[in-house]
């Protein structure tokens, strides 16, 4: 058989597609409504777990985001664990909280410096930024890349398809595996620092909402992969009675479901709430870098979140140097356990906010009921809520520009859905 | 998680240029992921292996190059390089 192949130059870019759509109804001058919707895969995958292995869930749901697969590998495992009765030793929640740690420092760097900062400088998109700011930018990459090194080892990427598992780990690092890491670890953190300073100094929109934020609390840590269920109106719960504090409910203009409390209310995820809820849980230099940047106890100007990331990053840097410092291997990479019926509940911080995942599985340990919310979706209430607020004074621009401010206000929340610059898919109905 | 629709995007340019030079089979794919492009390169070849399943191009050999060019004019993009077609 003879082989005959052509190959055929195309040079063509490849795009995100129809991933946000947001709609605004103008009334004579008035607001009338602010729409947003969000493609959301999480749904399609809950489809897609039923009838496979709960062992699946960690493995399968990691492909949901590739910004914050990390957050999906933890909170499946999380709630799978806590199906099993299992608790991990110290150790290998040490090494979770390092791979969290790899993870927050990657996608908020990313968010901050390439999505976010542009922005406030007024460059239409990272790469114009890059031109006038090279040093700046090649700055955030190492920062980044020194996070990329942590979730490439643990996260065995190039090893194995992913390390992480129920119960710990396929394999654990060792010791001299993880030292190299911590160089350039230092020399992130001290980078943090500095990067955080000039950003303080950005011209901030005058613009504060009263939110009612929701995070995870720990007894001891500033919170990742475990903790209670807190927010500012004073509730704490166990993270199974997520359920009966959010609710989801279809509204009629997204695909996507809303999260509500049982009265109705709007909750706030991401950095600005676990910042507000867990201040007194900083460690000692992010604590210090919070007040280099001028940042009070609690900030409620959701355009401020690009410093309270830059904060959560000192805070992972300094985490991440600490735990490499402490690691002694367990002896067991993963704690053994055989899959029962019932129903688990996790929830973790994913750089964006709090991601809740509940699996209930059948006596053969197949999954027959998943549901996973991510911090996206809860947060699409809020955002409609900020956009209709910021948007107000704005409605005179024409679209082009109307949709620039909506942009900078969809991206203080997440650049999940506002990854590409200008894919926001904008309909105004002026009447 | 815009990967699925990044990789919807480009299986369906793809099929468009295997149907153009009416081949039956994508043998090789050639991708540059600009050094601002927020996905990894062995990200991108799992949503690839995963989503090119069922199409022509399921099997297909992939290379990616991945630059670290910040202040490249598409640094921000994926480009499709050339596709290999028999
Ligand atoms: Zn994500």
């Amino acid at each position: 058989m003879t082989e005959t192949t052509r190959t055929i130059e195309v040079n063509q870019l490849a795009r995100v597609e129809g991933e946000g759509a947001l709609h605004l109804a103008i009334d004579g001058g008035q607001l009338t409504a602010a729409q947003l919707r969000i493609f959301e895969p999480p749904r399609y995958f809950e489809a897609l777990l039923r009838g496979r292995d709960c062992r699946e869930a960690p493995d399968i749901t990691a492909r949901i985001c590739g910004i914050c697969p990390v957050a999906y590998l933890m909170s499946s495992c999380a709630a799978i664990e806590d199906l099993c009765g299992l608790s991990v030793p110290a150790p290998i929640a040490d090494l979770r909280r390092l791979l969290y740690c790899g993870e927050w420092i990657e996608s908020h760097v990313l968010h901050m410096f390439m999505l976010h900062l542009p922005d406030f400088l007024g460059y239409p998109d990272a790469v114009s930024m890059a031109r006038e700011h090279g040093d700046l930018v090649r700055t955030a990459l190492r920062i980044k890349k020194a996070g990329n090194g942590i979730v490439a080892l643990l996260g065995g990427r190039e090893i194995h398809p992913i390390n992480v598992r129920i119960g710990g780990f396929y394999r654990l690092p060792t010791r001299a595996e993880l030292a190299p890491l911590r160089d350039e670890l230092a020399w992130a953190l001290d980078a943090a620092e500095q990067a955080l300073l000039p950003l303080a100094a950005l011209d901030f929109p005058d613009f504060e909402r009263a939110y009612t934020f929701v995070a995870l609390r720990h007894d001891s840590e500033y919170p990742m992969g475990r903790g209670r269920l807190v927010s500012s109106d004073g509730i704490d719960l166990p993270v199974a009675s997520y359920d009966d504090y959010l609710t989801e409910h279809h509204v009629r203009h997204s695909t996507s479901l809303h999260s509500r409390t049982a009265a109705g209310g709007v909750v706030h995820l991401g950095p600005l709430a676990r910042y507000a809820l867990n201040h007194d849980r900083l460690t000692p230099r992010a604590r210090a870098a919070a007040q280099a940047a001028g940042l009070p106890p609690v900030v409620r100007n959701p355009f401020r979140s690009i410093l309270v990331r830059g904060v959560e990053v000192v805070l992972a840097l300094e985490e991440a140097l600490r735990l490499i410092d402490g690691y002694v291997p367990g002896d067991t990479p993963a704690v053994a356990f055989e899959p029962r019926a019932g129903t688990g509940y996790g929830a973790t911080e994913a750089p964006r906010g709090v991601l809740y995942h509940r699996y209930t599985v059948g006596e053969d340990g197949l999954i027959t009921d998943a549901k996973i919310v991510a911090p996206t979706s809860v947060n699409q209430a809020v955002i409609e809520a900020d956009l209709r607020h910021y948007v107000e004074p704005n409605l005179h621009r024409p679209d082009a520009e109307l949709r620039a401010v909506c942009e900078t206000a969809i991206r203080n929340y997440d650049p999940c859905i506002s990854c590409s610059a200008h894919f926001l898919k904008l309909t105004v109905e002026r009447r | 998680m815009h990967e699925h629709s990044l990789i919807a995007n480009l299986l369906s340019r793809i099929d468009a240029v295997a149907r153009e030079h009416s081949a039956t089979r994508v043998v090789g794919v050639s991708v540059w992921i600009g050094a601002l492009a927020h996905i990894s390169a062995s990200h991108f070849r799992e949503h690839f292996e995963d989503g090119s399943r069922g199409s022509l191009a399921q099997g297909a050999r992939l290379d990616i190059e991945v630059s670290d060019d910040p202040e490249h004019p598409q640094a921000q993009d994926i480009l499709l390089r050339s596709v290999e077609v028999g």
